[in-house]
């Protein structure tokens, strides 16, 4: 048996996919970057070959993507994460047919991809360099409003009001907006919904740059957020896939590319 | 100069911008194998210019000039030599972040920036003149700005329009006052015989380049666009016959690579054309991380470099006036700057270089607080694409810190072309 | 071998091939006459007739305002049928050369390319039209051609006098000048026999003046105004040479606006007209030798292309004007 991994080092977490031969999950992982991410990547990878009981020397081959990507000497080669997303979202999504558009909302970035039945990045966009509408706004909403980050879809749907409009796009001016907002005596639930509705226009708005045909692919960790992806389908007019483990798409993308490496490497010798 | 506050001047070499020339020349010579000979003629101009502090063009008057617009002709034959200020400096652009809005553009924060704290180039002192084309907003504004820090301004009016035939006769009085103006400068009055030597001078030079653009639709790339930019950045303040020189030995050396099939790329690099706000040394940022990502730049469409040596101008006979308005229109209509009403000519420019150098797609980098170049992206990338060329759009500045996000999207841009291609061939 | 061939005429020197082809042509068509040569009296161009003796050929527009000129029953009889002929003749000849007929053939357009030269060599500058008045100028030769055939017409239907025949002759500086390349001064004289003719001849003798002067200030002053080119241009889309131009390929640098005798705009603006050719057009090939533009500016005879824009022909001709002084 063949074994592929594709490790995804992102400024927030580290996701990391194995395959074998088939394309079949074997086993994947979610932690944190932190700030020695070269060994807590090597230490994540470790762990996990272990739960599949091999070791770094049965990998046949290992890519890696993401802000780390290059640092990563262990693997094979490195990839950008916007052609690892799009291979990772044609392979999670296969059942779904027809993906067309990618949004991905990671840690620092959000990036909206639009693909070819191949997989192939015809287009894409990313934000600028501010943090505005990505994962960091909803990390800071959730300590301001001091609730779990896994609490803000709750919170979403609690609502009795209408979604709070939240003008700030900057993280930091939207941070004092939420205080403010709280001090004025308004619900945790509006505000979350506000926040929500915020993101999710910016996002929309980033994702019609590229072209919105086909079904759109949500992955990244804030999919897992049923309150934003209501939003994000609202602002949208239509569903989105979602699939079921949103965070480790583009280490999967990795993984299948590190597969495929691999065996137009076995032809070419 | 009056009215400037009292620095205490450190040795150049120890400058912050010294620092910063030091550190992209590093890069760009030893982040890449095999650079071509003939280029430690740059490598070296700069490492003396910037590092170093070793001035120029001795016993001259220097007219700066803030666009390409600028007829060099008339000044060359005025017996003075111009210089480009267009600066491309980090440290320059902090220190035009002062007294400039936070909003404006990099390269016009950088170039006030330069002016006001009278460093960066060893010969900012000795400007005579400075000659700014009412180009965009920002350069227009800066005038009274520069005028502040003590220098002498020429403000040098530009059509806004520039197909119409009543902009071509605002353009040639424009010029023809110009030479005026040299003359009060230099003392020196425009002749036939100085104008047309001073044509043949900036046309071997522009031999030499079109030589070098002719070289890069070779398939195997026998220079990398980094060089390249290099090269034409250095035509801002070098010496123009020795410039030319040295870019025929380039050539030459060149040849030589293209008899023995070498390929400064990878041999499958994707071919990429640059266009938007210039490269000017040492933001090279683009470039550099578009290289090193495994593309390779084989032309561009920008004011520091092809925009700015690309048209030649002849004259049928050589009559001052004839010969002056010649010089006029090559300066005005060829010219592909957005600042001007429609983008048609950009777009017939870059889908015709395409065709020409092969190109796989198009990178366009346009500074934050660039309205113009922003502006004119839709349209451009619209009319690139209906050919099937994909555009990458970069809003960037010279701060550093985009560079991790910056090298995702260029690396994802190349593999992207790559599979493109994997795609056609299937 | 033809790529050779092609390279060596792109990197030609236009300039002397033309100054040479203009002598030839105008020893054959100003003195050919001596030799016995006889090329027809259907020719496209100033080969002036009233040069009795040394005519190698004659200008078509002397016979054509004769046959205007005749009675509409002999018009529509058998001698129309030669008429025809005359005129298909005049359309074979044009065919070939286009409007390269004015450039290289014409020795009117001769004579004012040497009093241009002369101009040139004594230091003073050329004389431009304002855009305003190149518009307003421009449809003079328009006004002449319906004139030119109005009045012969207006004769054979009696209503004007048969001392006006050949009305344009008699204005046209050709008449008076051509002929004293032959020592014939005759035409340079009025004609008192008729009131008609005495204005027709004082006022040729006064154009006479008006395009000495002009052409020396002007380049090409009289092909502004020229009925023949006006003719030409209604057939020139026929014609077998033609002067393209690739506007992909065209930069707008305006180097052949710069070079153009005739201050024709569209050769450096226009982007989007393949056949540039315009009536004001003299076929000098000026502006292809002048383009730095691979391919931008192409002049093509049946198809074939025989002088196209090269930037190494640009670079090898500016490089010999840089050379001469």
């Amino acid at each position: 048996m063949k074994y592929f991994a594709g490790i995804d080092i992102g400024s927030t977490a580290i996701k990391i996919a194995l395959i074998d031969e088939e394309k079949k999950i074997l086993a994947s992982r979610v932690t944190p970057t932190g700030s020695h991410f070269r060994k807590n990547a090597i230490t994540a990878l470790e762990t996990t070959l272990s739960e599949i009981n091999i070791s770094m020397d049965d990998l046949s081959y290992m890519i890696s993507t993401g802000y780390g990507r290059k640092l990563m000497k262990e693997s094979d080669e490195s990839v950008s994460e916007i052609t690892a997303n799009a291979i990772g979202a044609i392979e999670a999504g296969r059942q779904h047919g027809d993906i067309k558009t990618i949004i991905n909302i990671g840690g620092q970035d959000t990036k909206a991809i639009q693909i070819d039945d191949m997989g192939t990045v015809t287009n894409f966009a990313m934000n600028d360099k501010c943090a505005a509408g990505t994962g960091k706004f909803l990390d800071v909403t959730a300590m301001n409003l001091e609730i779990e980050l896994e609490e803000l879809g709750d919170y979403h749907f609690n609502i009795k009001g209408a979604p709070l409009p939240i003008n700030s796009t900057c993280v930091v001016f939207a941070e004092s907006e939420i205080i403010g907002l709280l001090a004025d005596g308004h619900n945790k639930e509006e505000i979350v919904a506000g926040i929500h509705y915020s993101i999710a226009k910016r996002t929309v708005r980033l994702a019609k740059r590229v072209g919105l045909e086909g079904n759109v692919y949500f992955d990244g960790g804030p999919a897992m957020n049923k309150g934003l992806v209501a939003a994000m389908e609202d602002e949208l007019g239509k569903e989105l896939v979602i699939p079921e483990h949103p965070q480790i798409t583009t280490a999967l993308g990795a993984a299948v590319l590190a597969l495929e490496a691999y065996y137009d490497e076995m032809e070419e010798e | 100069m009056a009215n400037h506050k009292d620095e205490i001047k450190h040795p150049f070499n120890l400058t912050h911008q010294a620092s910063e020339a030091t550190r992209m020349l590093r890069s760009i010579t030893d982040d890449f194998p095999d650079n071509p000979e003939a280029m430690n003629y740059f490598y070296d101009l700069y490492k003396k210019v910037y590092c170093e502090g070793v001035s120029l063009h001795e016993n001259k008057k220097i007219v700066g000039t803030m666009c390409v617009q600028v007829p060099e002709e008339l000044i060359y034959a005025s017996g003075a030599v111009p210089v480009r200020l267009c600066n491309g400096f980090y440290t320059d652009d902090h220190n035009g972040a002062d007294f400039m809005p936070a909003k404006s553009c990099s390269l016009v924060k950088a170039t006030l920036g330069m002016l006001d704290s009278k460093s960066t180039l060893p010969f900012i002192n000795r400007l005579d003149d400075i000659v700014l084309p009412a180009t965009c907003d920002q350069k227009r504004k800066a005038g009274s700005m520069i005028a502040d820090m003590g220098y002498s301004v020429y403000d040098m009016e530009v059509p806004p329009v520039k197909e119409s035939e009543e902009a071509r006769i605002y353009w040639r009085r424009s010029i023809r006052k110009f030479a005026g103006e040299l003359k009060q400068i230099t003392g020196k009055k425009l002749s036939k015989s100085s104008l047309k030597e001073a044509m043949a001078k900036i046309s071997r030079a522009q031999k030499a380049y079109r030589k070098l653009y002719e070289l890069r639709k070779q398939k195997n790339s026998v220079i990398l666009g980094k060089d390249v930019f290099m090269v034409t950045n250095a035509y801002f303040f070098d010496e123009i016959e020795s410039w030319t020189e040295a870019v025929n030995r380039l050539n030459v050396e060149l040849e030589k690579r293209v008899e023995e099939k070498y390929s400064a790329a990878q041999r499958r690099a994707p071919r990429l054309l640059f266009t938007g706000s210039p490269a000017i040394f040492p933001n090279l940022k683009i470039p550099m991380l578009i290289e090193e990502s495994g593309g390779v730049i084989v032309g561009d469409e920008t004011c520091s470099s092809n925009r700015m040596l690309y048209d030649m101008v002849s004259s049928d006979e050589w009559h001052l006036n004839a010969m002056v308005d010649g010089i006029a229109d090559n300066y005005l209509k060829p010219c592909t700057c957005p600042i001007f009403t429609k983008n048609d000519d950009r777009k017939r420019k870059l889908l015709h270089m395409a065709k020409e150098f092969a190109a796989e797609g198009v990178v366009y980098q346009s500074f934050s607080g660039c309205q113009v170049y922003s502006m004119e992206q839709a349209s451009i990338t619209k009319a690139l694409n209906d050919e099937d060329i994909p555009v990458l759009f970069i809003e960037s500045d010279y701060s550093p810190d985009d560079m991790g996000q910056l090298s995702t999207r260029i690396e994802a841009f190349i593999e992207s072309l790559k599979a493109k291609r994997r795609r056609n061939r299937k | 071998m033809i790529k050779n061939i092609r390279k060596k005429i792109n990197n030609g020197d236009l300039r002397r091939f033309r100054f040479w082809l203009q002598i030839f042509f105008f020893l054959l068509f100003v003195y050919g006459g001596y030799l016995s040569i006889n090329l027809g009296q259907n020719i496209p161009t100033f080969a002036c007739g009233f040069n009795s003796e040394g005519q190698g050929a004659t200008c078509y527009l002397i016979p054509l305002q004769h046959q205007l000129a005749l009675s509409s029953s002999t018009l529509f009889s058998m001698a129309g049928i030669a008429v025809l002929i005359g005129f298909s003749y005049f359309v074979l000849w044009f065919l070939v050369l286009n409007k390269g007929w004015c450039g290289y053939a014409c020795p009117l357009g001769t004579i004012q390319d040497w009093i241009t030269s002369l101009r040139s060599r004594l230091g003073i500058p050329y004389a431009s039209y304002t855009w305003e008045q190149f518009k307003h100028l421009k449809k003079i030769k328009y006004i002449l051609l319906v004139l030119m055939v109005v009045i012969p017409m207006g004769i054979g239907a009696g209503f004007f006098s048969h001392d006006m025949s050949t009305p344009f002759c008699m204005i046209c500086p050709g008449r008076t000048l051509i002929p004293i390349f032959t020592g014939d001064f005759s035409q340079l004289t009025i004609d008192f026999s008729s009131k008609t003719k005495m204005i027709l001849t004082t006022l040729g003798m006064l154009i006479t003046g008006i395009f000495l002067a002009g052409s020396f200030f002007k380049k090409r002053f009289f092909c502004f105004f020229c009925p023949m080119s006006a003719l030409h241009f209604m057939l020139s889309k026929l014609a077998f040479l033609k002067l393209k131009k690739d506007g992909s390929k065209c930069t707008k640098c305006g180097d052949c606006y710069t070079v153009c005798d005739m201050q024709i705009k569209e050769i450096a603006d226009d982007v989007e007209s393949k056949n540039i050719l315009q009536d004001d057009c003299i076929m000098c090939l000026k502006c292809v030798s002048a383009c730095p533009e691979e391919g931008a500016l192409e002049v093509k005879f049946m198809g074939i292309p025989v002088f196209e824009a090269t930037v190494e022909g640009y670079i090898k001709r500016m490089e010999k004007e840089n050379k001469n002084g």
